[in-house]
């Protein structure tokens, strides 16, 4: 979990640092999206795969999907409301989280 | 975007269970890894070229955290709440939704503490809330709002989702899903023993 979290961190500080300094071509610059949304649609596919893989989760999504189903999406609807609610009355004053 | 990333789970899914041999699974946390390491330098490079983004979060301060705390208390309350309707215990439903995402430890929590159905019900929901996350980020980005965005992904946030929130929203949320996404990780192996030992 440390280890973990020191390797992003220090991942995402290398490519702030980077970035910061404008240290980039403009040419790769312009591509920057696209790369990043070419090596997210390719790390989602590898995720799928991993599922698709596990032969546990793939029978139990079956016998248990609708429970797990209605479970995480009332999880991440909560989440969303609770968030939105610390927004609205909270953070209401601050423009720099506006939406 | 949330349809192309829909359909790469799908595809990967498919391509794993279908095509692909049992073995591959010893190198796909290499693969995951490195994919990672890579969307996180151009996620690191993006934040960077906003120059004035270390002073935002300053001036946010202590309020930052309210999201991941909030993130926190909205996924247990959500699971306990419709632990009602499934005739579940509640503190056992609740300990599903103190996975925020993260269902390889959440579940292997629950096993180790001799819970197995309600390890694989936790995996389960878990993953599904990484999947329902990383679909509809954009779509609650851009019609509920960005911090809402961020809440979804829970623990994830600060992994697997921050090149999505990264995406779909600005550089300072970003960050903001970083925060969210480490003190959500933090959490997960204190609440969730717990929420267990609650008498509910």
């Amino acid at each position: 979990m440390v280890i973990t979290l020191i390797k992003y961190l220090g991942i995402l500080v290398i490519g702030g640092i980077i970035g910061y300094k404008d240290k980039l071509s403009p040419k790769l610059e312009g591509k920057l999206n696209t790369i990043q949304s070419a090596c997210l649609l390719f790390l989602l596919f590898v995720m799928g795969i991993t599922i698709g893989l596990n032969d546990e989760v793939i029978s139990n999504i079956f016998s248990i999907g609708l429970k797990a189903g209605l479970i995480s999406v009332f999880t991440v609807g909560f989440s969303i409301l609770f968030v939105y609610l610390v927004r609205k009355f909270v953070l209401m004053g601050e423009k720099e989280i506006e939406s | 975007m949330s349809l192309k990333i829909f359909f790469a789970v799908i595809l990967g899914v498919g391509t794993g269970y279908f095509i692909l041999p049992a073995e591959f699974s010893n190198n796909i946390g290499l693969i995951i890894d490195i994919g990672l390491m890579v969307l996180l330098f151009f996620v690191g490079i993006d934040i960077g070229k906003q120059k004035d983004i270390l002073d935002k979060i300053k001036n946010l301060g202590f309020k930052v955290l309210l999201v991941p705390l909030a993130v926190i208390l909205g996924s247990v309350v959500g699971s306990m709440v419709v632990g009602l309707f499934l005739n579940m215990k509640i503190n056992e439903a609740g300990v599903i939704g103190a996975g925020l995402g993260w269902y390889s430890l959440s579940s292997t929590i629950l096993l180790s503490n001799g819970y197995v159905e309600l390890s694989a019900l936790a995996f389960l929901s878990n993953v599904f809330r990484e999947i329902i996350a990383l679909i509809f980020i954009p779509v609650v980005a851009k019609y509920i709002g960005k911090l809402e965005s961020v809440s979804t992904a829970g623990a994830t946030a600060m992994d697997t989702a921050l090149p999505v929130i990264s995406n779909s929203t600005d550089p300072q949320t970003a960050i903001i899903a970083f925060i969210t996404g480490v003190i959500c990780s933090t959490a997960v192996p204190i609440i969730v023993p717990i929420i267990l030992k609650i008498p509910l």
